[in-house]
């Protein structure tokens, strides 16, 4: 549906895409991760037509996206992070303008708004001028407008980021129903647990630079490992050097008398980690399993140095 | 033409609910009811103003005085209003990302800054129309004497349409350079009272837009043929501006 290859952005000097690649498929979501200025917006920017780019190939349902701009927008749906209207206008008024923009007809347009104000909850409040909207109704009328021409791919720019716990359900909820009506979505965010929670598939951006894009299964499977964290009474140093030397620990981390343990082996590290730790005198104060969850990864991709 | 259509009707409910028809409409209707008025009433609130009689001083007020006197303030006043009204015409919608929405639902840029450039047009056109005619009849019912006619008045009238017609496409493409209009109002007025510096060289200054208000400030025969090379430099400077902010609208990096 969309493949980009060695894409690069330059702002003066600054190289804020260098060489990216990866490929978004049809109907799925695609949660592209990455710290705040990492280059999220800077892709979706290019991908949605508002800015150029200095390198690289984009094609997006199977046609180049230079030559083809014009034509591949009117499929393209865009949530920017921080949306923009007309304030002095209702949301009734603001989605008409877009839809006569677009180039709808009258009375499929009036049935289409009527139907999208439903959706995203601002029926009651179509008439009222949207400068006096909330963030999560500015929001959702965003979203009203990205969905308005039915578009096949739908490009969401942190939509949640901004909105208060209930607002990002609803949000994710939305987007959710937009699965279903096999829309391919794009969605950029620093909040994981969203990203873990709707995506199929994962990449992480950091500096420009793709480190990862794989499938959430795929993912789950090769990075999210089970972590041991266990307490002792006193620092656990011995304990800790003798785990690094087994097959089935892949990483170890003490914090004061809590020592955290990365295994690759679940079932051998169930039966044996307890009978290893004992084997020291160290007395075990508690222990428990913790599943490890796309925060883990993100933070140990985009900082080498980190620990789990 | 979706997006010219569609940009026209979003321009009319702006001004109107931003009151940009009330603010021009006080920038040049308001001064035709008000300025043959105050004229008027010169006399008299000099009189108790000063305690010495000065009236005598004063040139005699004829219907051709009046109107030169409307057309100068007009220029004066109403360019100021006209700048600062209209300058955030398109830098606003850069500044303020209003326009993410739009080209991603595939706005033609070329639409908009004529739909913009059109409504404009149109309304200052109109505007200026009825202040001159508003003035002329005012200054019938209170001022006698001199040759001023209802023909010449729409002579005039059509002249300041042409500059402010040229003037509006220099602010819009102004308005496309800048991400705040306040520099591209402030360049226009600079550029439109700098102008008329060249109405002092009779060699050249009938290539310049600033002689349609000169000719238009006058009372006898308005059209002549020294109006030509102003009227054809005017409209074509108009066609140019438009051309490059609809350029440079095509180019522009919205975000």
């Amino acid at each position: 549906m969309i493949r980009v290859k060695r894409l690069k952005k330059n702002y003066g000097r600054f190289e804020a895409l260098k060489s990216i690649s990866f490929e978004v498929r049809e109907g799925s979501i695609f949660g592209f991760i990455g710290r705040n200025g990492a280059g999220k917006t800077t892709t979706m920017n290019i991908l949605t037509g508002l800015i150029g780019f200095d390198g690289g190939d984009i094609s997006i349902m199977g046609k180049d996206f230079v030559k083809n701009r014009q034509g591949l927008i009117s499929h393209i749906g865009y949530l920017p992070e921080t949306p923009a209207f007309y304030d002095y206008m209702n949301s009734y008024e603001y989605l008409s303008l877009m839809a006569a923009i677009a180039g709808h007809k009258t009375g499929d347009s009036k049935r289409r708004i009527q139907q999208l104000l439903e959706m995203v909850a601002l029926k009651k409040d179509a008439a009222r001028k949207i400068g006096g909207y909330s963030r999560g109704m500015k929001q959702r009328l965003a979203l009203a407008v990205a969905v308005l021409d039915r578009p096949s791919i739908l490009f969401l720019d942190e939509p949640s980021s901004a909105l208060d716990p209930e607002g990002r359900l609803e949000m994710m909820g939305l987007i959710d129903t937009l699965k279903h009506e096999k829309i391919t979505i794009f969605l950029s965010t620093h909040i994981l647990n969203d990203a873990e929670r709707v995506c199929d598939t994962i990449s992480i951006i950091d500096e420009g630079k793709i480190l990862l894009t794989e499938r959430l299964e795929e993912l789950h499977r090769r990075h999210m490992h089970p972590i041991f964290d266990i307490e002792f009474e006193q620092e656990p140093e011995y304990e800790s050097m003798s785990l690094k030397r087994l097959g089935w620990v892949d990483d170890v981390n003490i914090m004061g008398k809590k020592l955290s343990v990365r295994v690759n082996d679940m079932d051998r590290a169930k039966k044996e980690i307890l009978r290893e730790l004992i084997r020291s005198g160290n007395n075990i104060v508690s222990y428990q399993v913790r599943k490890m969850k796309l925060e883990d990864i993100f933070i140990g991709m985009v900082n080498r140095d980190a620990h789990i | 033409m979706h997006t010219f259509n569609a940009y026209i009707k979003k321009e009319i409910l702006e001004a109107v609910r931003t009151s940009k028809y009330i603010i021009l409409f006080v920038g040049t209707i308001f001064w035709a009811l008000l300025d043959p008025l105050l004229l008027k009433l010169l006399p008299i609130l000099l009189r108790s103003a000063v305690p010495v009689d000065m009236t005598s001083l004063l040139p005699q007020l004829t219907r051709d005085t009046a109107f030169i006197n409307f057309a100068g303030d007009l220029f004066e006043i109403g360019t100021l209003f006209f700048a600062f009204t209209l300058m955030g015409l398109l830098s606003n919608e850069i500044r303020f990302k209003r326009l993410i929405f739009p080209y991603c639902g595939g706005l033609r840029p070329a639409g908009m800054v004529l739909a913009k450039y059109f409504h404009y047009a149109v309304v200052l056109s109109v505007f200026i129309l009825i202040a001159f005619l508003t003035n002329y009849f005012y200054t019938v019912q209170l001022f006698e004497g001199g040759t001023l006619s209802a023909v010449n008045v729409m002579g005039s009238a059509s002249l300041y349409i042409i500059y402010y017609c040229f003037l509006l496409a220099f602010l819009l493409f102004l308005s496309s350079l800048f991400k705040r209009g306040l520099m591209a109002g402030i360049i226009i007025i600079v550029f439109a009272y700098t102008m008329s510096i060249f109405n002092q060289f009779p060699d050249i200054r009938n290539y310049f837009p600033n002689y349609l208000l000169l000719k238009a400030q006058g009372t006898g025969t308005i059209f002549d043929a020294s109006l030509v090379p102003a009227v054809a430099v005017s409209i074509g400077l108009s066609v140019l501006f438009v051309s490059l902010a609809v350029n440079r609208m095509n180019k522009i990096d919205i975000v």
